[in-house]
């Protein structure tokens, strides 16, 4: 019962919620899509919170989706075990990339008075979903290894029969706990996203991933301005 | 799922009532202990992890075995002598929980034991595996079906997803199953580990297995690679999962130290310092 709930209601809720949610404030709030970046705010730290954070997790997330629409690709691939541990070496490497990042963007957070005082209590919720997901990632990643191979033989069916609306929890309901809390706290980052600055992920095109960095210049000449007062 | 369910229900109710009548047992019913029991247990076959059930309702009461069925490490640790007694049979192993068995399940299972224990020769005799000597060919085989440079005929994953074994190379095998290195020996020998690998019981390889079972040539093979890995010793898996953990380690460090790299322009060494002059009223040029 209680596999049931946290594998199926839990999944479809939070799915649910993601579109319904984010259409309903794309069309109603269409400025709130925003990162509220804090950069402006302090931007030593920021870069070794920001920049590994979101190429760490881009990267894993990456190879999740990867594993849930070309499952079969994933195994031909990991069928010679020096591919394997590739995949596997990149992708855990990858997400302490990501740790790293989280946890310099939530120190950076709580240290500087300016970010911390723009920083919501929906924002701690999600660093707080965040360090979960990531931390479980790493420790299924390293005692519970090969997951790129496991995950589209094992979960990938199941994810599949959530979509067919036809829910079969036979494939997750014995996986270990540590597996368990990396899934349902996956599907609470879901349901909850919509309600964050999570949201701009969805605002294409997505070019600051790859525009050059911005510069910002003070032209004005200082000794002028205290002149003319 | 709940269709699913009540088609169960009434086959179990049409193979209940079908016994009284002297029928065979429904299909489902077959498929039902091919899939989830006979890679244990035989009718009439002899013991494999568990008991050859032949005449079982002749030694145990049906109620009994229903119950038992249901919840087999709870009757076993809640004291039942006779549980006890096939708990110590099994040289200590549980009998394995399955998920979606229910009363009318078992109770199908009870009729579909009785009527096969009738028979002459029940289908669950026995594997109908080939007792021909394992070769070096098939251990080969059975080392790339493991790893996966082999595929299974009916697409099942490959075995190093999940499971490690002594001397795979590399950085070994997956470690959400235990390790296969002494599977051998703790299934005591060919017959019952090639009956537990033409279906495999467990929760978490049942469903996947279900579909995508292993042929017989398969089996042979991974049972001659696993004979010859459990006369191999020991596995060393914590010191290949700190391989693995110290290289990933490294690859983050190299990840990070690029990325900074790929932004040494950003607005520091120089500016910085340039900024903070200005802003305690130093001239800057």
């Amino acid at each position: 019962m209680n596999d049931f709930l946290l594998f199926v209601v839990l999944p479809y809720l939070a799915l649910g919620t993601f579109f319904l949610v984010t259409i309903q404030r794309y069309r109603q709030r269409t400025f709130s899509y925003s990162s509220l970046s804090s950069q402006f705010l302090e931007n030593k730290q920021h870069f070794w919170g920001s920049v590994p954070f979101h190429y760490g997790l881009l990267f894993v997330l990456g190879l999740h989706l990867a594993g849930l629409f070309i499952p079969n690709a994933i195994l031909s691939w990991n069928a010679e075990p020096a591919r394997l541990f590739i995949t596997e070496i990149t992708g855990l490497a990858m997400a302490v990339v990501a740790l790293v990042g989280v946890v310099n963007v939530i120190v950076r957070r709580f240290n500087f008075s300016k970010a911390r005082r723009v920083t919501t209590t929906s924002d701690w919720v999600i660093y707080l979903l965040l360090v979960v997901q990531i931390g479980s990632g790493i420790y299924v990643a390293i005692y519970q290894g090969w997951g790129s191979s496991w995950f589209a033989t094992n979960a990938v069916p199941w994810l599949w029969s959530l979509f067919s609306l036809q829910p079969d929890v036979s494939y997750i309901a014995s996986m270990p706990l540590s597996v368990k809390v990396h899934v349902v706290n996956a599907f609470l980052l879901i349901g909850f996203f919509p309600f964050t600055r999570l949201v701009h992920v969805l605002v294409v095109p997505n070019h600051y991933l790859w525009r050059r960095t911005q510069v910002v210049l003070w032209n004005r000449d200082r000794r002028r301005i205290r002149q003319a007062k | 799922m709940f269709a699913h369910r009540q088609i169960i229900l009434i086959a179990a109710l049409i193979v209940g009532g079908g016994q009284a009548l002297g029928q065979a047992p429904s299909e489902d019913s077959y498929d039902y202990f091919r899939l989830n029991c006979s890679s244990c247990h035989t009718i009439g076959g002899g013991d494999l992890v568990g008991p050859d059930l032949k005449g079982v309702l002749d030694r145990q009461e049906r109620d009994w075995l229903i119950d038992f069925m249901l919840d087999p490490a709870g009757t076993i640790d809640g004291g039942d002598a006779y549980a006890q007694e096939i708990f110590r049979a099994a040289k200590g192993q549980y009998m394995t929980k399955i998920p979606s068995l229910d009363r009318a399940k078992a109770g199908a299972m009870m009729d579909l034991i009785t009527h096969e224990s009738g028979l002459e020769k029940s289908v669950f005799a026995g594997m109908q595996l080939s007792d021909r000597p394992l070769t070096r060919d098939d251990e080969k085989l059975g080392r790339k079906l493991f790893l996966g440079q082999a595929e299974f005929a009916a697409g099942g994953p490959a075995c190093n997803s999940c499971h490690t074994l002594v001397d795979l190379g590399g950085f070994g095998g997956g470690r959400l199953g235990p390790d296969l290195t002494s599977a051998y020996s703790r299934l005591d020998g060919r017959k019952a580990l090639s009956a537990w690998l033409s279906a495999p019981p467990s929760e978490v390889m049942s469903p996947v297995f279900a579909d995508h079972p292993l042929e017989g040539d398969e089996v042979l093979a991974l049972v001659a690679f696993l004979k010859h890995a459990a006369a191999s010793g020991e596995m060393e898996a914590e010191s290949l999962t700190m391989d693995f953990l110290l290289a990933s380690f490294a690859g983050a460090a190299l990840v990070l130290i690029l990325l900074d790299l790929a932004w040494r322009k950003r607005y520091r060494a120089t500016r910085r310092p340039l900024l903070n002059r200005t802003r305690a009223g130093k001239a800057t040029r």
